[in-house]
Parts: C-alpha cells; sequence; structure tokens
C-alpha cells in the first residue's frame, strides 16, 4: 500500500546485479561512519595525559564527530541532489583522510577538535547519507534485504575497527595511529567508486545515437521509449531553460526537498524517531558501567558488548529478509514500531536481570532489538517518502535526531548521578522507546488508512473516462514490463493500485 | 577507614593460613600467594595472644572479630583471605585498629598449621609506615594430636631466640622500624612432620607498565606511576644509561624533563623534545618510610618513517582499487553500448522490414475490401 512507484524514480531499479557491489561499498561507508567515534575512545587515556585535561575535554572531539556527522546531513542531501552519490562519498573519504592525517601532527586539543572532530566528522557525514541514498536508488524489490545487509557494515566494522585500533595503539603510538587510520579511512573513496550513477546511464545512451547520426525515426523510436520509462528525464530538460523563470522556493526545493514537511509520513517518522534517539544509544554507552557498577570484572563487562554485536551483526541482515518478505513489506511500519517497543521493553526489564547470565540475557535480547531497528530506520523512511524524495528526507531526519542522539547518554547520564542507581536510565530509555514505539504504530495505522482513502479516490476517479485515460495507458504498459520481469513481482502485484496511490499521495501532499 | 597518616598504635589482627592439608572439608582459599592450598581455616582466636604480649589488646580483639570487613579494607593482605565454609569457626582475617599514644601500629599475622606437612606456606605482608609486628605460627585446635618438639623461628638464616609460646602457637614479636627489620621470617615447626610457613615483609610494590609507551622525535611524552594504596613520602624518576640508573633532576634540566608529583599518590614525568638517545628503560620510584620501591616503564621513539611505511601502504592499495573499479565500469560500459549497438541495429532492420511489409498487406487490405 505504502511502495515505492517506479515512476517515481523515473526508471526500473536493476535490484541485483551491480547493486550488490554497491551494497557491499554502502556497508563499508556506514559502518565507518557509525563506529569510527565509538572506536576511537582507546586513544582518550593516552591523549589525558599528553595534553593533561580531564575526560569530560576529551570526550567532546567524539561528541563534535557525532554532531557534525549527523548535523552534516542536510549538506550531505544538497550535494547529492546536485552531483550524484559517488563524487560525494568520495570527496568525503578524501576529507576523513585529511582529517586523520592533519591530526596526527596537532599540538594542541583545539587543533584536535577541528581535525579530528569536524574535517573527520563531516568526511562522515558526507559518506553515511549518499550511502544510504544510493540503496534506494539501485533497489526496490529487495530493498529491505539491501537495506539489512548494508546497515550490518556496522556491528562487523564495530569488531574488527576495534582490535585494530588497539593493536595500532600499541605498534605505533599515537601519532602514528592517526596516521594509518587516515589512510585507512580512505578506503571510504573505495566504497565511493562503486557507487556508479543510476538513471543518468540513459542519458549518455541517448547522445551516443545522435553522436552516431542514425536516422530520424530510429532517434525519435529510442527518446520516445526513454521518455516513458524515464518521465523525469524530459521535465528535467525542460527545467534547465525554464530556470529562470522559478521562483526561489522551488529552486531551494530541488537541492533540499523542504515540501517534505507537509507530508504526513514523514512528519510521523520525524517526531516518532526523534523521540526513540532520546533513549536509543544511552544503553550502549552506559552497559559496561553498569556491569562493573554491579560487581562484574572488566573483561566480563566487555565481553557483553562483544555478545551484542555479534548478535546485532546476524540481527540486520536477517530483519532485512523478513521485512522483504509478502507478509511483512506492505506493513513495514508495523513491524518497525513493533521493533522500537520491543527495545524499550528489554530496556524497562533489564533492572531485574540480576547477575552476569541475567545480563547477558539483556545483551542479546538487546542486540536483536537493537539490530531489528537499525536495519529498518532508512527503509521505513523510503518507504513513507520514496526513493526520489529520499534524499532530502534523510538529510532533514538527521539533523533533526542529531539534538536528540547527542542530549540522549548525558541525560542519562545525569540520572545515574542523581539517583545513583542505574535502573533510573534504563527505566527512562524504556519509557521512552515504548512510548515513541506506540506513538508510530497509532500513527501508521492512520496512515494507512488515509493512504486507502486516497487509492479509493483515486480509482473511483480512473473508473472515470476522461483525459487520465492517456497517462493510465502509458502506465498499463509499465505494468506489462514490470510483469515480465519475473515471479518476484509476486509480493507486489496485490499492491499495484498502491503505486497510483503513492503516487497521488506523495502529489497531493 | 582510619588512616595511616603518621604512626600510629594499631594492632592487626591474625591472618590465619592454613598448611597444605587433607582435611576433607577444603575451603577454596584465595591468597596473594600461589602456594597456598586448601585447607581448613578454624578462627583461632588464640587466647594465648592476650598472655604473650604485653599490650593491653583484649578490647580490640573483640573489636575485630566484627570488623571483618573493615579489617579487610585495612589490611593489605585482606582481600586474600577466603571466604568462610560450613565450618564456622573458620575466619580469615582480623584486624583491630586502635589508637594508643605511641607510635607505631600493631600488626598480628598468624599462620595456621593443620594436617599434612608440604611445601612452605608463604605470606606476603605489605609495610608502608613502621610499625609492631607479630607474627605467629599455631596449630589448628583440630589437630591436638600433632606433637611438636622443635620450633624455630628464623629471619633469612639468622635464628630469632625470643619466642612466645602459648598453648598451640609460636609466635615472635618484631619492631619495623626501617628497612633492615623487612625481609622473610620463617617458622619451621618440627615434630614428626616438618611444617614450614614463610611471611614476607615488604614495601609496597609499584607497578610499571608491561607495554613500552610509543612517541616519536621532537614529540612530547608523558610518562604516569600510581601508588594506589599507599602515599609515598615522595617520588624519584631515574633513566637507564647503560647500565646504570641516573637520576633525573627536573629543575637542572627542566627544558627537557619535568616532574609532577602532585597528587601525593600519582607522579608525572614529562619529557620534551624526544630524540632517539632518550629510548630506553625508566624507573619511577616511590619512596616510603620503610624503604623504597620502583616500577619499570620502557619508552620507544620512533621515527616518522615507521607510520609512513604502512600509511603510504594502504594508500597505495586505495588508488589501485578505485582504478580497478573504475576500469571495469569503463570496459562494461563499452560492452553495453556495442549491445545496445547491435540492439538497434537489428531494431532499424527490422522496422525497415516491416515497413515493407506493412506497405503490402495494407494494399492487399485495401484490395480485398
Amino acid at each position: 500500500m505504502s511502495h515505492q512507484v517506479p515512476s517515481d524514480l523515473g526508471y526500473v531499479p536493476p535490484d541485483g546485479g551491480w547493486g550488490w557491489a554497491v551494497v557491499f561499498g554502502a556497508s563499508i561507508s556506514v559502518g565507518f561512519a557509525y563506529t569510527f567515534p565509538k572506536a576511537f575512545t582507546i586513544y582518550f587515556k593516552e591523549l589525558q595525559a599528553v595534553y593533561s585535561i580531564s575526560y569530560s575535554q576529551i570526550a567532546w572531539i567524539t561528541s563534535i564527530m557525532c554532531a557534525t556527522t549527523y548535523g552534516g546531513g542536510p549538506i550531505s542531501s544538497i550535494l547529492v541532489n546536485r552531483y550524484g552519490s559517488r563524487p560525494v562519498v568520495m570527496f568525503g573519504g578524501l576529507l576523513c583522510g585529511i582529517g586523520m592525517v592533519s591530526a596526527a601532527f596537532c599540538t594542541s586539543i583545539l587543533q584536535l577538535y577541528i581535525c579530528v572532530g569536524f574535517i573527520t566528522g563531516f568526511g562522515l557525514a558526507l559518506n553515511l547519507q549518499p550511502s544510504v541514498i544510493i540503496i534506494g536508488k539501485y533497489f526496490l524489490k529487495r530493498r529491505p534485504i539491501a537495506n539489512g545487509l548494508a546497515m550490518a557494515g556496522s556491528p562487523v566494522m564495530l569488531c574488527t575497527l576495534a582490535p585494530l585500533n588497539q593493536f595500532l595503539f600499541d605498534n605505533f603510538g599515537w601519532r602514528g595511529s592517526f596516521l594509518i587510520l587516515g589512510a585507512i579511512l580512505l578506503n571510504c573513496c573505495v566504497a565511493g567508486a562503486l557507487f556508479r550513477p543510476i538513471g543518468a546511464a540513459k542519458r549518455s545512451v541517448k547522445n551516443q545515437t545522435t553522436e552516431k547520426g542514425k536516422e530520424a525515426p530510429k532517434e525519435e523510436v529510442t527518446r520516445m521509449s526513454m521518455e516513458m520509462s524515464n518521465p523525469t528525464y524530459a521535465p528535467a530538460e525542460t527545467r534547465t531553460e525554464e530556470e529562470e523563470e522559478k521562483d526561489c522556493c522551488e529552486k531551494i526545493n530541488q537541492y533540499l526537498d523542504f515540501s517534505l514537511f507537509k507530508h504526513r509520513g514523514f512528519l510521523i517518522y520525524l517526531i516518532g524517531n526523534v523521540l526513540m534517539f532520546l533513549g536509543f544509544f544511552a544503553p550502549i554507552v552506559f552497559l559496561a558501567p553498569y556491569a562493573k557498577h554491579i560487581g562484574i570484572d572488566e573483561y566480563s563487562a566487555a565481553f557483553l558488548l562483544s555478545i551484542l554485536a555479534i548478535v546485532d551483526m546476524i540481527a540486520r541482515p536477517t530483519t532485512g529478509i523478513i521485512a522483504n518478505s509478502k507478509w511483512v513489506r506492505p506493513k513495514i511500519q508495523y513491524f518497525f514500531s513493533f521493533s522500537i517497543a520491543f527495545n524499550g521493553t528489554c530496556h524497562l526489564l533489564c533492572p531485574l536481570a540480576s547477575g552476569y547470565t541475567g545480563l547477558v540475557v539483556y545483551s542479546i535480547f538487546f542486540g536483536l532489538a537493537f539490530g531489528m531497528v537499525c536495519a529498518m530506520l532508512f527503509e521505513t523512511l523510503m518507504d513513507l517518502v520514496g526513493a526520489a524524495r529520499f534524499t532530502s528526507a534523510v538529510g532533514l531526519v538527521t539533523i533533526a535526531e542529531c539534538c536528540t542522539i547527542l542530549l540522549g547518554p548525558p541525560i542519562g547520564g545525569t540520572l545515574i548521578d542523581t539517583f545513583g542507581d542505574y535502573k533510573y536510565m534504563f527505566i527512562k530509555c524504556g519509557a521512552v522507546m515504548v512510548l515513541a514505539g506506540t506513538f508510530l504504530f497509532i500513527m501508521n495505522y492512520y496512515n494507512y488508512r488515509m493512504l486507502a482513502k486516497e487509492e479509493k479516490e483515486r480509482k473511483a476517479k480512473e473508473e472515470d473516462p476522461k483525459i487520465v485515460r492517456t497517462e493510465n495507458e502509458g502506465r498499463s504498459n509499465w505494468k506489462k514490463e514490470t510483469l515480465q520481469d519475473g515471479p518476484e513481482l509476486e509480493p507486489l502485484r496485490d499492491e499495484r493500485e498502491g503505486l497510483k496511490t503513492e503516487v497521488n499521495g506523495t502529489n497531493e501532499v | 577507614m582510619p588512616g595511616f597518616s603518621g604512626e600510629r598504635f594499631v594492632r592487626l589482627l591474625l591472618l590465619s593460613l592454613c598448611l597444605p592439608g587433607g582435611s576433607p572439608a577444603d575451603l577454596p582459599m584465595t591468597t596473594q600467594d600461589a602456594s597456598q592450598t586448601q585447607g581448613n581455616l578454624l578462627t583461632q582466636m588464640p587466647t594465648g595472644l592476650n598472655e604473650s604480649s604485653p599490650e593491653p589488646m583484649m578490647t580490640t580483639r573483640v573489636v575485630n572479630r566484627q570488623t571483618r570487613e573493615s579489617v579487610s579494607d585495612h589490611s593489605p593482605v585482606g582481600h586474600s583471605v577466603s571466604t568462610p565454609g560450613p565450618d564456622l569457626t573458620t575466619q580469615d582475617f582480623k584486624q583491630a585498629v586502635e589508637e594508643k599514644a605511641s607510635n607505631f601500629t600493631d600488626l598480628v599475622y598468624e599462620v595456621l598449621v593443620s594436617g599434612v606437612s608440604g611445601t612452605p606456606v608463604e605470606k606476603n605482608i605489605t609495610l608502608d609506615s613502621p610499625a609492631k609486628v607479630e607474627l605467629s605460627c599455631s596449630l589448628a585446635n583440630k589437630y591436638p594430636h600433632l606433637k611438636i618438639v622443635q620450633v624455630a623461628w628464623k629471619k633469612g638464616n639468622e635464628t630469632i631466640k625470643h619466642i612466645n609460646k602459648t598453648e598451640n602457637s609460636w609466635s615472635i614479636q618484631l619492631i619495623v622500624t626501617d628497612e633492615n627489620e623487612l625481609g622473610s621470617y620463617s617458622c619451621t615447626l618440627k615434630g614428626e612432620e616438618e611444617f614450614k610457613a614463610v611471611f614476607h615483609l615488604q614495601v609496597p610494590k609499584i607497578e610499571g607498565k608491561e607495554k613500552p609507551i610509543i612517541s616519536y622525535e621532537g614529540d612530547t611524552v608523558v610518562m604516569i606511576c600510581k601508588s594506589s594504596n599507599y602515599t609515598p613520602i615522595t617520588w624519584t624518576w631515574y633513566l637507564t644509561n647503560g647500565s646504570e640508573q641516573i637520576a633525573i633532576n627536573d629543575s637542572l634540566l627542566s627544558d627537557k624533563y619535568v616532574i609532577d608529583r602532585v597528587p601525593a599518590n600519582t607522579t608525572h614525568l614529562k619529557i620534551l623534545k624526544l630524540t632517539k638517545k632518550d629510548d630506553g628503560a625508566y624507573w619511577c620510584e616511590a619512596v616510603f618510610k620503610l624503604g623504597k620501591s620502583k616500577g619499570k616503564l620502557k619508552l620507544k621513539v620512533l621515527t616518522f618513517l615507521v607510520p609512513l611505511k604502512p600509511f603510504l601502504a594502504i594508500l597505495a592499495e586505495v588508488i589501485i582499487l578505485v582504478a580497478i573499479v573504475f576500469l571495469y565500469e569503463v570496459y562494461s560500459k563499452k560492452k553495453e553500448k556495442h549491445a545496445e549497438y547491435e540492439k538497434e541495429f537489428e531494431q532499424v532492420e527490422q522496422l525497415k522490414s516491416e515497413e515493407s511489409n506493412g506497405v503490402e498487406s495494407s494494399s492487399t487490405r485495401h484490395r480485398k475490401v
């Protein structure tokens, strides 16, 4: 019912082939973006000693890095809208590398804030958003699986980056490690190179045919067939001609689609997620200290996090596969709300866990829930707004989430310090997430009903034999094309009406 | 926890240890010494103690029994004691704290002997300030049948003569004022079998770092030494020159070394403008009233060429991979264009043939109509 329409993109995504290479590249990019701040904490002790500063001053480095990674979202979106994913990711990788290499030569903590915090953080921002965006361009039918696999890069990278950082630090000291980490981050450029632009390929074919000077009727045939499958292409042409005539609002919307704020699904997602992130990361941050607080030794406490990462690693692709199944995909928003509420319930039950076994069980369930939420984080947004507007949507969402992501752990820390007990932090996180899950569930129920209503109205209009017929013919051609695609279409067949509804939805809203 | 600032009379009570024995109700014991094995722990409040020691300790003794937890905090050896088992008479460590007019802390350490002889039981006792120490070896109440003929207390090879004997325990008293009195004291109980226990009196150990600290030429490095439980009087840093250890005088070489001794139980050595010559072992020495203790730290000074090699290797790998990806893309695009060109060519041919056919068929249709 809320599926992405091919017409939204203008072409049929390959759903495979080179797409899997893109998924691999995306998992590398996403992995670096999410895990680099966490893995960086190994250097804190040494840096504290060298620069004679307190822990909170050192912790600002990762806070600035996270803030820039999420806050740079809109800029990322604008750049992707303008230049496409590939150049942005490659530039981002280059920026990360430059940031870390210059950090190796820093002589004061302020320079570290700038090099590691801002420059590397911004480079990671230019990595994260485009990677997620390009998945939407390459996949439609298998998009949840692709999203799940790409997001699985995060725990895999965490498991490799943390010991690697320790190894580098033991052998090269912190300056040498920063230098080598800069080189490692340049691998994001390789990931970016894999992001072959799609959609623009047809344009080059057209140029080729004109260059080769074919006969006129043949040219028209090819151009017409391309227009049918790529209607956004023609409007783009006309757009360049009429650029001066547009008013500035449309121009801005071309780069960053602010009209999304009128989109019902987008607003629901935004409010629900902003609320959720208030309690999302705090439990991970405080799991090891909580374990030590109840008397578990340091290595076992660290092992809890490893369990979490391993379960997370398995949960993400699995969730992708489940979300792609024909029972779940139409109602993927409900699955998402359920996983958030499940996550919250885990936190609420955590204070009841006593001893090490209890915490191990909690870690397993937490890893599962965490993986489920992360795997569907961007898939649900794509599902709501469509792949074309996703570019701008992801930028706007990340900058809004930025505030609550940064506030979450400090609020948890204040609760722990005030009450001297970890259970209030877990209760707060659990309550916030259950609330967010319920909110999303109810609002998406409402949204699905509204979409069904709009679809009915759309159907009624179509039965009316008017000018709409030509459009319908065009659409029936698409239908035939997609029918020839094969058995994968089975899950989507019932929702084909929904395709039109979605078009209507995006147009109206 | 009463602090040890200055010197006070404190009475530490007995640390009961069991010599290796074959008693059935064995309790696992965690002690500092690995040679400790299982045995039955009996709480032995040797009544003899009161008689043997001239100081009035009775009140403290009673207090001590209850304050086992504070005792363990207090005593450096406390954590080595085992948890009491089903046998309620087991007691690990009791420590009495009593404030008196006189100077020293009173410490009493006891070893319980039971059952089978074997390797000597060893006990490490950490002292940082002058104290009065009583060491005693005693028989557990369970084994009255063991006849002890001869008991000898020795410091190294030197025999200690004045042994206080009570019903089942033999003890000696020491006044530890400086490092001469530290060392290993052993008691040997000879009877049908021989039992031996050794007490090692020592200053607190300072831990250095196992892994070398790595820094670069021209950079600054900070080395840290900590003494967690005991506060030393002062700290001294040494660097190793060949086989000698030379003290670092930070006032003399203040643009090279900076030593920070605040807070008192931590010290920082900052070395500026590193060169290859600064590479090697450094020692931080904590000076206590009863002696000195050293910790070792290693410093490695590298040139920037060392990490540069992996950096260039990874950079080369990135460039090669990017080049491969782009070349593959160009190659596959060429193939695609070629295939499309052929397809279009076929389409044109088809159109042409269709047109010619269409003309004929339409004309035939017309004729038919």
